[in-house]
């Protein structure tokens, strides 16, 4: 079997983001990056069909120089090769789906995995676009995941139930947590990481421009919690009273 | 609770900037790794630290191992751990490729055991031992002993530990009663105590093997008589079953720390079944052994250093969101109180922190480097490496171990009432941490090994080539007009410790043995400063030539950070010498004189 892991890499989970002054992104200085986490359940589900079933898992990332330590850190987890498009600094889902398209169209593929959403940007979108671009189904947000006969068979968690569906192969799946637990990099599989191959190639090998459809027009830091209200008063009948009218005409939750 | 228990950026700082670990992939052995695959070790080992091993830290002292039916029942992340650490190739790291491992440097095998540790203590230990007690068979032992357990060892199956103290041979090794009486089956038949053995039995993996130090019947008494076996708690039958080997725990310790691993008492050949494997040469037990312990106490070095990397971050955290008091020039109470960290005392405790953590970290990897470079090298550079990590060992063993004791204190002195509760973590690190100036030799012992021994191996050979090691830093930290002064006053300091070191060496023959070595613990301390202001100033000059560059303002506090810490070590720390040298150079032999009645003050 043929499977890809798309692959993005974001600041860690725990690092302090700062907004640059000129809203126009994060400071980058002293962020650790790490592969984006519903990625690695999709590089992790792709490493078990393998060992399950034969087949090569390649690894596909968009992103700056410095994305090939997310890169080497799947090979590391188990995978076979990569391919590195390094010159598509901020862009949108559509251009980054755009150069994961191309760049797989090149590979046989039977089953794509991307993460649900990348933790960085949250939009959610590249899996989908990448689906259609390619021309296949799609089936997103799985926790569960089955492969036989040239079909999958996957589990999506919706509001209050879960839907079991079924598409034909190849596809493109998105990755939930609850999927599988992420393996951590052996040490063997980090001393051959570095012999695997990784293609780096430019957005223009695909004839990918970098005039984006959406831009960040500016960022901003979220606005900061307004200070909390204490009610005085010695009675605890006027002061529930009182509570119950700042929810209602201030808060207005009630 | 806090979260930061190491710093990635200071241990790149120390590998790349101040160590130049790229400076052996030029050799052979180490040529197939690359600095883009230690960044991943580092990462990945951050990753098992804070995802699997942290979480479990508290837990684990709240409920440590329990003895019943003859096993000890460990935490179920011991088995999670040993697993990851087998498969991982954790446990096997250093070993050759041939022998399964990975070929790493010991500089980057320090990282994942330094991470695991501060991390979770009591966790990292089971792998740490059972790789030394492997390399041990790997390098002394038979084939068939090496086929039978190293494989299952470095896979994370069976446990691997070090067992030589006994209830009346603790500190003293000549003393070990357990024998080994020969059969002509190949095997030995065991019989004895042994006490405080740590790991020795658990549910966590499927087998212990004990690298356990024995007399064989009518052996010479004494260190000359003492043979190393391997004593497995269960051994293959004829049908290759795993059956007792009547290895029997009869207890274990109640500590005061460290309570996540299970320090046992054994006794051997209750029912004369218990069957050892001489490993070498009968009689050279304790030489063999000595390589397993200097490994082990380098590592308790770290392990001291790691704990009190974790106290640290604990007691910065909170120093950042704590508010109380103002400063002494505001006078009005209305206004917010700043954050504990704005006070002079509080920096200056968790300086002291960053300075014994940070410095130890540092000494530690300098002798990692030797251990790389006795490996590559040949002839006399090898010889040289040798020796300097030989004289220094007791050193990387005690000052971690003494000096994260107090800095531990400070910490939990940060935290005020809440470092004594066990809501905060800092009251379990400061019981985790007092275990390391007891084992693997008390700093009593290293001490007199320090000063009675190594200062005078091969005539002082080893302390000449060491005090070229800093004389070598002071030259080149003479180069930076920032440096002068500090490379002036280790120069001082070091002139100091060397008069000392010939003042006591000939107090030796005036005076002999017992006034000569009375006071050895304060000379290990003394070598112990002196040992890490050098570091200190090895990182300065590193900090001090990264300054001149152009760098984002995360960087330049950095350095910044770093060359106050080193001021603060050179200010705070260096000076106490001075009591130590005044102390050293009157020897009046007091505690010799003194008789234990002397003691007597009535009932």
């Amino acid at each position: 079997m043929n499977l890809i892991a798309c692959v993005k890499q974001v600041p860690d989970t725990e690092a302090q983001i700062k907004v640059k002054a000129d809203g126009s992104g994060i400071e980058e200085a002293g962020i650790k990056w790490v592969m984006n986490p519903y990625d690695e359940f999709g590089v992790e589900e792709a490493l078990r069909l393998k060992e399950k079933a034969g087949g090569t898992v390649t690894v596909v990332s968009v992103g700056p120089a410095r994305a090939m330590e997310t890169i080497r850190t799947a090979l590391a987890m188990g995978a076979e090769k990569g391919v590195h498009i390094t010159d598509l600094d901020n862009a949108d889902a559509f251009a980054t789906a755009s150069a994961l398209a191309a760049a797989i169209k090149e590979i046989p593929f039977d089953l794509v995995f991307c993460g649900q959403r990348a933790i960085d940007d949250d939009s959610a979108q590249v899996g989908s676009i990448l689906a259609e671009l390619l021309g296949v189904p799609q089936v997103t947000i799985v926790t569960k995941l089955e492969v036989a006969d040239n079909k999958i068979k996957a589990v999506k968690p919706i509001e209050g139930a879960q839907l079991l569906i079924e598409a034909s192969m190849p596809c493109v799946v998105t990755a939930q947590k609850g999927l599988n637990e992420p393996r951590y990099a052996s040490l063997p599989g980090i001393m051959k990481a570095k012999k695997k191959p990784v293609d780096v190639k430019k957005a223009a090998d695909y004839g990918i421009s970098a005039d984006f459809k959406a831009n960040v027009a500016k960022m901003m830091p979220p606005p900061s919690r307004p200070p909390g209200k204490i009610i005085q008063g010695d009675d605890p009948a006027v002061k529930a009273a009182e509570l119950v009218k700042l929810l209602r005409e201030e808060a207005k939750v009630i | 609770m806090a979260e930061k228990f190491a710093s990635e950026r200071n241990i790149k700082f120390l590998l790349y900037e101040v160590f130049d670990v790229a400076s052996l992939l030029q050799y052979p052995y180490y040529s197939e790794h690359s600095v883009e695959m230690f960044d991943i070790i580092t990462d990945t080992s951050m990753k098992i630290g804070r995802d699997l091993l942290k979480p479990c830290l508290m837990e684990m002292d709240k409920e440590p191992p329990e003895f019943a039916n003859g096993t000890v029942k460990v935490h179920p992340v011991v088995r999670t751990f040993m697993q990851e650490c087998g498969e991982g190739g954790w446990i096997s790291s250093i070993a050759p490729f041939e022998s399964g491992g990975q070929q790493l440097p010991h500089m980057i095998d320090f990282i994942p055991r330094f991470i695991f540790a501060a991390a979770n203590y009591s966790a990292s230990v089971y792998p740490m031992l059972t790789t030394e007690a492997a390399l041990l068979i790997e390098s002394f032992g038979s084939e068939e002993l090496k086929n039978t357990y190293v494989p299952n060892m470095f896979a994370g199956k069976w446990q691997g530990t070090m067992a030589l103290t006994e209830p009346q041979a603790g500190s003293s090794l000549a003393d070990i009663a357990t024998t080994a009486e020969a059969t002509d089956k190949g095997y030995y038949k065991m019989r004895g105590q042994k006490i405080f053995i740590s790991g020795s039995e658990h549910n966590g993996v499927d087998n212990v093997v004990q690298l356990l130090l024995a007399r064989i019947k009518g052996a010479p008494a004494g260190v000359r008589g003492i043979s190393l076996f391997v004593v497995p708690n269960k051994r293959f039958d004829e049908q290759g079953t795993l059956v007792p080997n009547d290895v029997n725990v009869t207890g274990i310790y109640h500590k005061l720390g460290y309570k996540g691993c299970p320090i046992c008492q054994l006794s051997l050949g209750e029912e004369d079944d218990c069957r050892g494997y001489l490993v070498g040469e009968p009689n050279k037990g304790l030489g063999y052994m000595f390589q397993m312990m200097n490994a082990a106490r380098i590592g308790i070095g770290l392990g001291a250093a790691a704990i009190g990397s974790a106290a640290y971050y604990a007691s910065l955290e909170y120093s950042r969101e704590r508010p109380q008091g103002r400063r002494s020039t505001e006078k009005d109470p209305t206004i917010p109180q700043v954050p504990i960290i704005e006070h002079a005392d509080v920096k200056r405790m968790l300086l002291f922190e960053r300075a014994v953590v940070e410095g130890a970290l540092s000494f530690l990897m300098q002798c990692s480097k030797y251990s790389d470079l006795k490996m590559v090298l040949t002839g006399e550079e090898k010889e040289k490496n040798a020796l300097l990590l030989d004289l220094l060992t007791p050193v990387a063993k005690s000052y971690p171990s003494e000096m994260c004791v107090w800095s531990v204190s400070q910490g939990l002195q940060c935290l005020g009432g809440y470092g004594y509760c066990d809501e905060f973590p800092l009251e379990q690190y400061y019981r985790d941490v007092r275990i390391h100036p007891i084992h693997e030799g008390t700093t009593g012992i290293h001490g007199i090994t320090l000063l009675g021994r190594n200062v005078s191996i091969q005539n002082g050979k080893a302390f000449q080539l060491y005090l070229e090691e800093i004389n070598r830093a002071i030259r080149e930290a003479e180069g930076f007009a920032e440096l002068k002064d500090y490379a002036s006053e280790l120069k001082d300091a070091t002139a100091k410790l060397e008069k000392t070191t010939s003042c006591l060496l000939s107090i030796a023959k005036e005076k002999g043995q017992d006034v000569f070595l009375a006071d050895a613990t304060l000379y290990l301390e003394l070598f112990g400063i002196v040992s890490i202001a050098w570091q200190w100033l090895l990182q300065a000059i590193a900090a001090t030539r990264a300054l001149r560059n152009q760098l984002t303002e995360e960087d330049v506090l950095f350095y910044e950070g770093k060359i106050y810490t080193f001021r603060y070590f050179f200010g705070y720390e260096l000076v106490k010498i001075e009591g130590l040298v005044k102390r050293l150079s009157r020897t009046d032999g007091l505690t010799v004189d003194m008789k234990q009645e002397h003691f007597f003050d009535g009932m």
